[in-house]
């Protein structure tokens, strides 16, 4: 029994090395800041890798995902417009940072400032603007955008909901 | 200031500043008996200094003593006072009110493990005929000294800064799903318990081929992984609530204070793991008895956890 027992504890320390070892090789390192993008060129977002720097969440749906890059070329990615606007404001940058935003008819990536924004889409986190290259009736700039997710009438406001749905 | 009118705090703080008087008077005891000491002399002064050193031990043993159930009373009051502190639901969100709690707490916890070290020191010096280790426990004793005196800073810094109308954050928000509190080393809860377990049986089998050195780096990982493994898992049990995770909770009332029972016996278990190594290093001496100690209260520990998930899937049938 006694020669049995340092063999036993030299299998246990290297069963606890083993867990962790394994356990820190599937780890996954997840994405919320891109450094370099010193160009301000929208960036590619791999689907499942990349956090919402506002609401946390996990990006994987790209269809109205939104970027905002500083003039430092450090860029942040969003799944909603409307966690870009939270998050961008009172930042130093919030004026000179080049946004972009995922447009839903080209499905192209587009400057937000030009882009134009419905009021119902069923984004990620329910504020309803969904981005457009295409201006059609009912869209609304993005300083209206802007100000109706910081004064908090959007969709994620059931009393807004009612009024633009008519539920 | 104003968290000085609660009770629990005006006699934590009094009695941690009487404490810290009569060891100051013992510290500056010791330096005197340090450097006049020889234990081989005849001399009327030397007699002087054993008479003298007799009372100081004796003040010394005390001091520690208190300063042990001090800490348990800290426990207490930080736990009492979380009813005056906004957002506090209990002592996780006083303790982490200001810079000084955190550090408080780990000093405090360090300085227990060091006291239990120099009392299992004194007893062992004064079994033996010629005093041994007299001069090593009044060095050590003056080491910890420094400590105390840091802790003794500390305690009034943390007190003093904690403010009544700043809100701070509750448990849920330091510890839960909304904290920044992960697994660590990318672990999950499956993988946390294998650890767990895995660990204690590693401080029953070392401690029973008796490795001082093995016993100590594992009994301080053990300290580490069930620490996690109770905020991660078998707090939840505890609270029979999945999405509590807190550390201090289980001190309350609502919980049986368990968290007393729970707590203290996985430090005396990693306290007895880690000691032998210690006086390996001050005193070239092991006592096969803190081996027994270290199994016993690790397994109190563990049993107590376990049972209390066991009780819980009995009761209800399914896991939390």
């Amino acid at each position: 029994m006694k020669k049995f027992l340092p063999l036993l504890t030299i299998l246990l320390i290297a069963a606890i090395v083993a867990i962790v070892f394994i356990s820190l090789s599937k780890k996954e390192k997840m994405i919320t800041i891109q450094k370099g993008n010193i160009q301000k060129l929208p960036l590619k977002i791999e689907k499942g890798h990349v956090n919402d720097t506002e609401c946390k969440m996990i990006i994987t749906d790209t269809t109205y995902a939104a970027e905002a890059v500083a003039p430092n070329g450090d860029t942040w990615f969003f799944d909603d417009p409307g966690c870009m606007i939270k998050w961008l404001k009172g930042k130093p940058f919030e004026k000179e940072a080049k946004l972009w935003v995922k447009a839903v008819d080209t499905k192209k990536w587009i400057d937000a400032k030009k882009a134009w924004y419905s009021l119902t889409d069923p984004t990620p986190m329910h504020y309803g603007f969904g981005a457009r290259e295409v201006k059609k009736d009912g869209y609304i700039n993005f300083e209206e955008m802007r100000l109706k997710m910081l004064r908090g009438e959007n969709m994620s406001d059931p009393r807004i909901r009612k009024r633009l749905l008519g539920l | 200031m104003d968290i000085f009118l609660s009770n629990q705090v005006q006699i934590f703080l009094f009695s941690e500043s009487i404490i810290y008087l009569i060891s100051l008077i013992a510290f500056i005891a010791s330096i005197v008996i340090v450097k006049e000491w020889n234990f081989n002399s005849t001399s009327p002064k030397q007699y002087k200094l054993e008479k003298r050193s007799f009372l100081i031990m004796t003040i010394i043993v005390l001091t520690l003593w208190i300063k042990i159930a001090l800490l348990a009373y800290f426990v207490y009051t930080i736990d009492s006072i979380s009813v005056l502190i906004p957002g506090a639901m209990c002592a996780a969100g006083v303790i982490s009110a200001n810079q000084y709690g955190n550090p408080l707490l780990f000093l405090k916890i360090a300085l227990l493990f060091l006291t239990g070290i120099w009392l299992i020191l004194n007893s062992l010096d004064q079994k033996a005929e010629d005093y041994p280790y007299f001069k090593t426990k009044l060095w050590f004793y003056i080491a910890v000294f420094l400590l105390l005196s840091a802790e003794f800073y500390l305690d009034f810094a943390y007190f003093s800064h904690i403010s009544t109308d700043d809100t701070v954050q509750c448990c849920s928000a330091i510890f839960g799903l909304s904290g920044d509190n992960h697994i660590p080393l990318n672990l999950n809860v499956l993988t946390l318990l294998a650890i767990f377990y895995i660990l204690y049986i590693l401080t029953v089998l070392l401690s029973i081929q008796r490795y001082p050195f093995t016993l100590f780096v594992i009994s301080l990982l053990f300290l580490y992984f069930a620490y996690q493994s109770v905020v991660h898992f078998f707090g939840t049990y505890i609270y029979e609530l999945p999405s509590h995770k807190c550390p201090f909770c289980m001190l309350q009332k609502e919980y049986g204070f368990v968290g007393y029972f729970l707590w203290g016996t996985l430090f005396l278990g990693v306290f007895f793991g880690i000691s032998n190594f210690i006086l390996k290093i001050l005193i070239s001496y092991e006592d096969k008895r803190l081996y027994r100690f270290t199994i016993i209260f690790n397994t109190i520990f563990v049993i107590l956890c376990t049972l209390y998930v066991l009780i819980y899937y009995i009761r209800n049938g399914v896991w939390l």
